[in-house]
């Protein structure tokens, strides 16, 4: 899955550009929505690094969002901390508890692991209802609000932090590591990579990224309490991570459009009434699916493979099977 | 002589726990009575658990939308007894719909994503099908909350200053005949020899015949059948009753159920769902520190504790991987 | 290769779609006010596990088309933005933002739901938005009016109430072992503090309390617990789910104590679904404010709201107590903006709503509503009903809130 790499690096300066440049055409509310496609895109690359490059599934990232989350909001409402210092504190907790998820989840494969992280995400919410004294329970605690562009800013210098470190990580003996133990378990080990030390590592650092998403998320909505880390929030993450492309950094941005503009964009344009949202949302990840089942990134890797493949189906006879990953 | 050891402990752990609840509620009436309602709640959560064990069996998916069917099966139902249908032409004709059902969701969302995706991708077009099919049912019907009539006569027994409901009994009752007749199916028919076959090791079923894709297409149709039973032995109960989201809270602990006693075993997830049942009853009123907020969460301590010991559940059976 | 490049042109229009919406069109002046019309929006649970309160927004806006059929608002029609937040806070912000920045609202109307309410309060005071008549019980509204002066509730609150069975059972059941279950959260301590404070000296007759999580459906533990603490009086203070499954329980295990239903769960259409699932009801309690329909089959007010009902929300379930609540609100917001000026400003609208002398038609007969700069509780008052047949009676006098 490489393309050459002026290219990749043009792609991704533009990106970035347009990203940067995009806050002064927009309204603040605008703003404020493409602040939350920056959450999506934290917490989305933060499930890649586990699921999409070390492979194993974890359907709760949204408890480690709460994590983040609360611990932002505790340090901001009662106890007066500043903002910004409250992440990398975040992002403590939220490696701290990925390491302890990750040390059972050695135990458990596939199904098995999926599950369990499902429960660890239902159970979560139910804790910081019940730990009320802390955590405000269901009726919340409140935060300082910003300015549609301070949180934009925020957002996506937070993602713009985290992708420059998720891609350094992945690029190295670490992520290739993770990859080794993704695509064969038994080879990793007998090639000396430590399964225990590895996945474990893979579980720390994606509940760390995913625990400042959390942090961003509840600043965004200056609002915290254990309705909005429901199950939903878990199943949209992996939705914007599967229809981005797992093993890919590059699908990110698409899948964390899809899972926060989608919805509203359907109800925005007021063709529909707001019951239908669900149905045309849940219609098109099923399309999507099966369009693309391997996500944004394929067709991405076709596109900028598109021009090579044409120059060779003309100079070879012997047509090319490509293997996808 | 360690295989069996250790093969003895899971039949004398229950074994353990039904002495406890037997001398229990012999000792007191309100354990009793925690119990036997902790049981009813267990029955549902068992139905709908065994649906899914039947979709894992059969097509190695975990079907997040299988609640969200049952639901919409028994709408279905609900229609055909307001069109003044008799109960059981309505319950038969509900089944019907919902086997064809899950043979066209199979077909039509889920195929696609498995013909060249993994197996996320199919986890994710069931999560496309759940948010479509529970967001469908109040575009047809409405968000009022309905009542949904039992398959059992709406009576109580009384023994010995426990209450028991005919119609709990009888969820129960399905739950286990549910469980036989898979058994039967599975170990006695040649469709389902196929079907074991198709999930086991799809290229080597069709070198021998085997029409895998249909094998997966009646995997989800009976799958979806068995929900629709679930639904609907779950809506009578006050605690659910007709309404979009009902089956929201029993797809967890029926998750937790089917996990419990093991993905592959049907008759894991009844145990599975009736222990869960019972003991969140008795954890609630007898465990001072477990705050209602905290049953969930203990439901799935109790789950991970006994997947730490047991990685695939009660009654699973560990595989050997290959290498 | 077809396949991918129809997914991408699908991604393009989709993002297209979903970028160029949110780029709406603004306009300038008071906001949401023109020389014909008046926007209102409010945040409500279209969809999800709270669906069931979506017939609320439904006959507002039913009362809105009424009025706007009959001259309007000084001569402008009224129009209401139902916008849907599933019950979850991280989406009442972004709708509510969208109302104000987007939609430019003149208020936030009517929005549902405790946690919703106080996610979007401080947002919506910064900016002199009127955030009012929130659908919630909760006294937060009411109490807290120095720090937050732009919102206001609507119905009785839950404290209150409590205080009202608590008297009755003080002064009308000397004998009573008072077995409680409320919900493990702030929304049953508001109702427990009221009961306590209504007891007095009788509080040392509670015999048990029990509680329930919000997300659990099932209250047969704690209703069994209840029975065995030898309670004759159940204080049922849950939400609907669970008062419907209490009830059902407690009738399956031979219980039958006085029972007091809060006035959240004491919809005739719940009651109905707790009888079908073999409860008896026969002589339980609660309050009302809303106007009795039941009872009146026959007045003009029944009539009229049978006719707007009918013809601006068709299929209307007539079980459903819900749809006189939002009458009684909308017509509540109506008279407000009808003296919010003309023009109407959001500052005359808060002053309308904290001048209230009025009697709502929709309303329980001999109730007024009022307020004042200092007291911000439109209803504080509730009369008490009685389960008998299949219909509440009401009974006794109004009992106004003791402070």
């Amino acid at each position: 899955m490489r393309a050459p790499t002026a290219l990749r690096f043009t792609v991704v300066g533009a990106v970035a550009l347009a990203i940067a440049l995009m806050p002064f055409v927009l309204s603040d509310y605008n703003r404020s929505q493409g602040a939350r496609v920056a959450v999506f895109f934290i917490a989305i690359l933060g499930l890649n690094i586990v699921t999409g490059y070390t492979g194993q599934i974890s359907i709760g990232h949204g408890a480690f969002m709460a994590l983040g989350g609360y611990t932002t909001a505790i340090l901001t409402h009662s106890h007066g901390w500043s903002t910004l210092p409250t992440l990398p504190v975040a992002a403590a907790v939220g490696f701290g508890a990925g390491i302890v998820v990750g040390l059972p989840a050695l135990r458990f494969h596939g199904v098995y692991l999926a599950l369990t992280t499902f429960a660890v995400a239902l159970a979560v919410p139910q804790l910081a209802t019940n730990y009320s004294h802390f955590t405000g329970g269901v009726e919340g605690l409140p935060l300082p609000s910003h300015t549609g562009i301070w949180l934009y800013g925020l957002g996506w210098s937070v993602a713009a932090v985290m992708f420059v470190l998720s891609w350094l990580l992945l690029r190295g003996r670490t992520g290739r590591a993770f990859r080794a133990v993704r695509d064969s378990e038994v080879a990793a080990a007998s090639s000396g990579v430590s399964l225990a030390v590895h996945k474990t590592l893979a579980f720390g650092v994606s509940a760390a990224i995913a625990a400042v998403a959390g942090s961003v998320y509840v600043l965004v909505n200056a609002f915290v309490n254990p309705d909005i880390f429901g199950l939903t929030l878990s199943l949209y993450i992996l939705i914007g991570a599967v229809v981005g492309g797992l093993g890919s950094l590059w699908g990110v941005l698409v899948g964390a459009c899809f899972v926060q503009l989608l919805p509203i964009g359907i109800s925005n344009s007021h063709t529909v009434s707001a019951q239908s949202v669900p149905v045309i949302f849940g219609a098109m990840v099923i399309l999507v699916m099966a369009l693309l089942p391997r996500g944004a990134a394929e067709a991405l890797f076709w596109a900028t493979e598109l021009p090579k493949r044409i120059r060779r189906v003309h100079s070879s006879s012997t047509p090319q099977r490509l293997e996808a990953q | 002589m360690r295989m069996r050891a250790t093969a003895a402990i899971v039949p004398l752990l229950l074994a353990g726990c039904g002495v406890f609840l037997l001398v229990g509620s012999l000792e007191s009436a309100l354990f009793a009575q925690l119990t036997v309602s902790g049981l009813a709640n267990g029955g549902i959560y068992a139905s709908l658990a065994v649906a899914l064990v039947l979709i894992y069996r059969a097509t190695q998916v975990i079907n997040f939308a299988q609640g969200a069917l049952a639901t919409f099966a028994t709408y279905v139902a609900w229609q055909f007894i307001a069109w003044n249908m008799t109960y059981w032409l309505a319950f038969s004709l509900t089944l019907g719909c919902a086997f064809v059902g899950g043979i066209v969701v199979e077909r039509v969302a889920i195929r696609p994503a498995g013909r060249r995706g993994s197996v996320l991708s199919i986890v994710i077009a069931s999560i496309g099908v759940l948010i479509l099919v529970e967001g469908s049912i109040p575009l047809i019907w409405g968000t009022d909350v309905r009542f949904f009539p039992s398959a059992f006569p709406a009576r109580t027994i009384h023994v010995g200053g426990v209450a028991f409901q005919l119609q709990d009994l009888g969820t129960i009752g399905v739950s286990i005949a549910a469980v036989v007749l898979l058994w039967i199916l599975f170990r006695f028919t040649k469709l389902g020899l196929a079907m074991r076959a198709a999930a086991f090791r799809p290229e080597a079923a069709r070198l021998v015949g085997v029409r895998v894709g249909w094998m997966l297409s009646i995997g989800w149709g009976l799958a979806s059948a068995l929900g629709a039973v679930a639904g609907m032995m779950a809506a009578p109960s006050p605690s659910v009753l007709l309404q979009p989201s009902m089956m929201d809270g029993i797809l967890i602990y029926a998750f937790a159920a089917a996990v419990l006693g093991g993905l592959e075993s049907p008759a894991g997830a009844v145990v599975g769902g009736l222990a869960i049942g019972a003991l969140l009853n008795l954890l609630g009123s007898y465990v001072g520190w477990v705050t209602p907020q905290l049953l969930l969460p203990a439901a799935f301590l109790l789950m991970l504790t006994v997947l730490l010991v047991k990685p695939s559940g009660l009654f699973g059976r560990t595989s050997v991987r290959r290498v | 290769m077809t396949r991918i490049k129809l997914a991408l042109a699908l991604a393009v229009v989709a993002l297209g779609v979903s970028v160029s919406a949110g780029l709406a069109a603004t306009s300038s002046g008071t906001p949401g006010v023109t020389a014909k019309s008046i926007t209102i929006g409010g945040t409500f649970p279209l969809t999800g596990p709270a669906s069931l309160y979506s017939d609320i927004p439904k006959a507002e806006n039913a009362y809105f088309q009424y009025v706007n059929a009959h001259g309007g608002v000084n001569g402008r029609k009224i129009n209401f933005l139902i916008e849907d937040d599933a019950y979850n806070p991280a989406q009442t912000v972004p709708q509510t933002q969208k109302l104000v920045q987007q939609s430019k609202v003149f208020a936030d109307y009517g929005s549902l739901g405790t946690a919703p309410t106080l996610s979007t309060r401080d947002y919506l005071n910064k900016l002199g938005v009127p955030q009012v008549l929130v659908a919630t019980g909760d006294s937060y509204w009411g109490a807290q009016y120095k720090k937050y002066p732009w919102t206001i509730g609507f119905q009785p609150d839950y404290p209150g109430e409590g205080v009202i069975y608590g008297r009755f059972i003080r002064n009308k059941v000397p004998q009573a072992k008072i077995g409680v279950l409320i919900q493990d959260d702030a929304y049953g301590q508001n109702y427990y503090a009221g009961l306590l404070k209504g007891l007095g000296p009788a509080k040392s007759q509670i015999v048990d309390v029990e509680k329930y999580a919000a997300t659990q459906t099932d209250v047969s533990q704690q209703v069994v617990k209840l029975k065995s603490s030898g309670a004759n009086v159940f204080a049922l203070f849950a939400l609907p789910t669970q008062t419907i499954d209490a009830l059902a329980v407690a009738t399956h295990i031979g219980w039958k104590p006085v029972t007091f239903i809060n006035n959240v769960s004491n919809n005739p259409l719940f009651l109905y679904l707790a009888q079908k699932s073999g409860a008896d009801v026969q002589n339980d309690i609660s309050t009302t404010y809303l106007y009795d329909i039941y009872n009146n089959p026959k007045s003009a007010t029944t009539k009229l709201l049978a006719s707007i009902l009918n013809q601006y929300d068709k299929g209307w379930n007539q079980l459903d107590g819900n749809n006189i609540y939002g009458l009684a609100s909308a017509w509540t917001m109506v008279q407000a903006l009808k003296n919010a000026g003309n023009p109407p400003t959001r500052a005359g609208l808060m002053k309308a709503l904290t001048n209230l002398n009025e009697v709502n038609p929709f309303l329980f007969t001999g109730i007024k509503m009022q307020t004042s700069a200092g007291e911000r509780f439109p209803i504080e008052q509730e009369s008490l009903e009685q389960y008998k047949g299949s219909t509440w009676v009401p009974f006794g006098r109004v009992y106004t809130k003791v402070k």
